[in-house]
């Protein structure tokens, strides 16, 4: 099963990632709506991607208190019922890779879904391909 | 989608910030066919607001902030942002333009241009949050450099906070001050910086926004994004931009004897490897890349110093202009002395470009002896000397000493030295020239003639001319009919080359679109930048179309000029140096840029525009044509 994989030593923080996944999944451009969100610390040339990887632990699934979460068999993706969430928060905590992210205007986690198997995040990465979408 | 999102157009503030009012208003459809946004709508706003000529440092003096019409997007290259003015080193309309991340953020917040008037009674910052602005009290700021402007904003507002802000040049009215954005961004040249601090304005602060912008026609607009993004990738030129950066080309310019060294009196330097991005790759001196928003190159890389009497000294870049500026231009070629330097400039708050020249020229009129021993104090101000370079930026910056007379910028402080010491300084009207051997490129030499900043390469990049890969024949051909104007030694098409690249140079500029895409790399065609426009926007819009906004554009800027007293004037056509003596590493028939070459250039250019031959005042037909006869009466940008 491919999964994403993110090299930080690799990000620039240039922010396509963010951006073109908010336009894939809502037609618009938002630094908030997205699923990668990009921690930088700009002085150092630091940048970690922030994304969903798929892994093994699930620690999030096992957070949420409702049974909101769930883990699509085919794609491996996490998938959030909206109409289960409570905003609790508890998946955003659970996550060790601060993977997942609690948007406050929708009161709900927004967390990858590997855009259907081909992740418009990895297709605006190709020159420094800090993500990457590979084969496990 | 929650509903609070929307649609967020053309929103500009005009802040006063001598009485603390602020007001907004909106850019109308319009005005915004006619000049595109970003530097389009930046002039426009200036000739409104300037109805006469002001001296740079009077409060009337407008500050125009713009982002571009793309910028906010996923857009290959399009997070610039712009700053318009009159600049304190030319008293002439000069515009800025940055990358990083600053103007998304501006632009998401659901601001695209903000008017500074006036001037604070104490040193203040503005603070934009969820479309909101404040004046906040800088008091704690001023003073402080532009790192520490930063952290000092981020602990206060949160680390997720963008800010453009001078450093102590800035405060001081150092004529060559840059505004930083982030700590490794420039607004750098013309002197925006002293502007700004004219103001006490330490800062804008922007912080993360909320808002979103969702292009009109959707399909369209991601379409043309995926076939703009494989055009970038596939340019002859894109690995190169990511593997070394502008840097790139230092090494070949030095062999073939192009790369300004000595102030601009021989084109190489001796030992020019640690001046090289290959030097820096290979020794591990290459820490990471810092990539502007949407950037598929990332050519901007941050080169820290591990060894040595410069151990631990890290900025982004250095860039190509300021290797040559900094390095081969006084004749530095450590690449520790040369980082140290930058990275001085860099959190002074300082150009390079006009750092290194005034370093130069004053390392020159030392050399001849023309600088008293009294001013220098002790200072080693020889060629090839690594204290000036790294001590000089901070007396300039604070105007301690030599410093001082530095800081007003080569002109000025040629004549206070007087003497022969203006024959050496690489100016024109005011502004040091930016590091393009221009006797050996004919279009570069018109463009920065004709060019209403000065003899600097950020309003028209030509290299094309010269005609390195298939993509700059191609166009070539296109533009002359023939590949065989590929070539920058000649006079002939000169016009036509340079005409079309400040048309899409404006355009780009005006969308917010790196410099990179149309003419550096060559996938922001016409046509791309007229769908994209209109995709965005649902302004109906075509290839022919934009370029004539662009020509509006660089038409408006002349207007601009002419009214702030610029005149026709051939001995400005290019730096006394340049026009009278001969670098003997170029081997050229004509190794000048003889007034009458020069002449012949900047006349066919006039002509191609419509504008007066020997005054270059555009036509009242070409006014007309453009539509802007309307504006050039007066008779609309009363408003306020």
């Amino acid at each position: 099963m491919k999964k994403l994989k993110v090299n930080a030593e690799r990000c620039t923080g240039c922010e396509s990632c963010v951006l073109s996944c908010s336009f894939a999944h809502w037609d618009s451009f938002s630094l908030t709506l997205s699923r990668v969100l990009v921690d930088r610390q700009t002085e150092h040339a630091r940048f970690i991607p922030r994304v969903c990887i798929q892994c093994e632990e699930r620690l999030c699934v096992q957070a949420c208190p409702v049974g909101a979460l769930s883990v699509n068999l085919e794609t491996g993706a996490i998938a959030v019922a909206k109409d289960l969430c409570m905003g609790c928060r508890m998946c955003e905590r659970a996550c060790p890779y601060k993977g997942i992210h609690f948007v406050r205007e929708m009161m709900t986690p927004l967390v990858c879904d590997l855009c259907g198997g081909d992740p418009e995040c990895v297709q605006v990465c190709q020159k420094p391909k800090a993500l990457e979408f590979v084969e496990y | 989608m929650s509903a609070e999102y929307r649609w967020l157009q053309q929103r500009c503030l005009e802040v006063d910030l001598s009485t603390r009012q602020i007001r907004e208003r909106e850019i109308s459809e319009k005005e915004l066919r006619l000049f595109l946004g970003g530097r389009g709508i930046g002039a426009y706003l200036l000739w409104n607001r300037l109805p006469k000529a002001v001296d740079p440092f009077d409060p009337d003096n407008p500050l125009i902030f713009s982002t571009g019409t793309l910028t906010g997007t996923n857009v290959p290259m399009s997070g610039r942002a712009g700053i318009t003015f009159v600049s304190p080193a030319t008293g002439l309309y000069f515009k800025g333009n940055v990358g990083g991340h600053f103007g998304v953020y501006l632009k998401l917040n659901g601001v695209d241009y903000i008017v500074v008037h006036g001037v604070a009674s104490s040193p203040v910052y503005l603070l934009l949050d969820d479309e909101e602005v404040e004046i906040r009290d800088a008091g704690d700021l001023w003073g402080r450099t532009v790192r520490e402007t930063n952290r000092a904003l981020a602990e206060l507002h949160g680390d997720d906070i963008e800010v453009a802000c001078i450093g102590p040049a800035g405060e001081n009215r150092v004529r060559f001050a840059s505004v930083m954005v982030s700590v490794y961004n420039a607004l750098a040249r013309g002197g925006i910086g002293a502007v700004m601090g004219s103001k006490f304005l330490k800062a804008v602060a922007v912080k993360r926004p909320h808002g979103t912008v969702r292009p009109r026609d959707v399909v369209a607009f991601r379409r043309t994004v995926r076939e703009l993004r494989q055009a970038l990738l596939a340019d002859t030129m894109a690995d190169s931009y990511y593997k070394y950066g502008t840097a790139a080309s230092i090494g070949f310019m030095n062999e073939i004897g192009t790369l300004p060294s000595y102030n601009f009196q021989r084109g190489s330097v001796e030992s020019v490897e640690q001046l090289t991005s290959e030097y820096w790759n290979e020794r591990g001196l290459l820490k990471g890349r810092i990539g502007c928003a949407s950037c598929v190159y990332s050519c901007h890389r941050f080169i820290k110093i591990d060894e040595g009497r410069y151990a631990g000294t890290y900025s982004g870049g250095p860039e190509y202009e300021t290797v040559s500026a900094l390095g081969s231009g006084p004749g530095v070629t450590s690449i520790g002395a040369l980082q140290k330097a930058n990275a001085l400039c860099n959190d002074l708050g300082l150009d390079t470009i006009s750092t290194g020249g005034v370093i130069q020229w004053a390392m020159e009129t030392y050399e001849r002896g023309l600088l008293p021993n009294a001013l220098t104090e002790g200072l080693d101000l020889h060629f090839g000397s690594e204290e000036a370079v790294t001590e000089l930026p901070r007396l300039i910056a604070y105007r301690k000493g030599i410093g001082d007379l530095l800081a007003e910028g080569v002109k000025r402080a040629a004549e206070k030295v007087g003497g022969e010491s203006w024959k050496w300084a690489v100016h024109t009207r005011g502004l040091e020239q930016s590091r393009v051997e221009t006797r050996g490129a004919m279009g570069y030499a018109l463009a920065f003639a004709v060019n209403p900043r000065g003899p600097d390469h950020l309003h028209t990049e030509c290299l094309a001319e010269f005609g390195m890969t298939p993509e700059m024949r191609a166009l070539i051909r296109e533009i002359t009919g023939s590949e065989e104007y590929a070539r920058p030694d000649i006079v002939e098409k000169r016009a036509e080359i340079v005409r079309w690249h400040e048309d899409i140079y404006a355009v780009s500029d005006a969308l917010g679109l790196c410099a990179f895409t149309s003419t550096a790399a060559y996938g922001a065609t016409p046509e791309r930048c007229a769908r994209l426009f209109a995709a965005l926007t649902g302004i109906s819009m075509d290839k022919d179309r934009v370029m004539e906004a662009g020509r509006r554009i660089i038409t408006l800027e002349r207007m601009i000029n002419l009214r702030l007293g610029w005149k026709e004037d051939p001995s400005s056509y290019a730096p006394w140096r340049l026009m009278n003596e001969r670098v003997e590493s170029l081997h050229t028939d004509d190794p000048i840029l003889s007034i009458d070459k020069m002449r012949f250039m900047v006349r066919q250019y006039y002509r191609l525009h419509g504008w007066d031959e020997k005054t270059g005042v555009p036509s009242r037909s070409v006014l007309e044509r453009l539509g802007l006869l309307e504006l050039a009466n007066d008779k609309v940008g009363k408003e306020s």
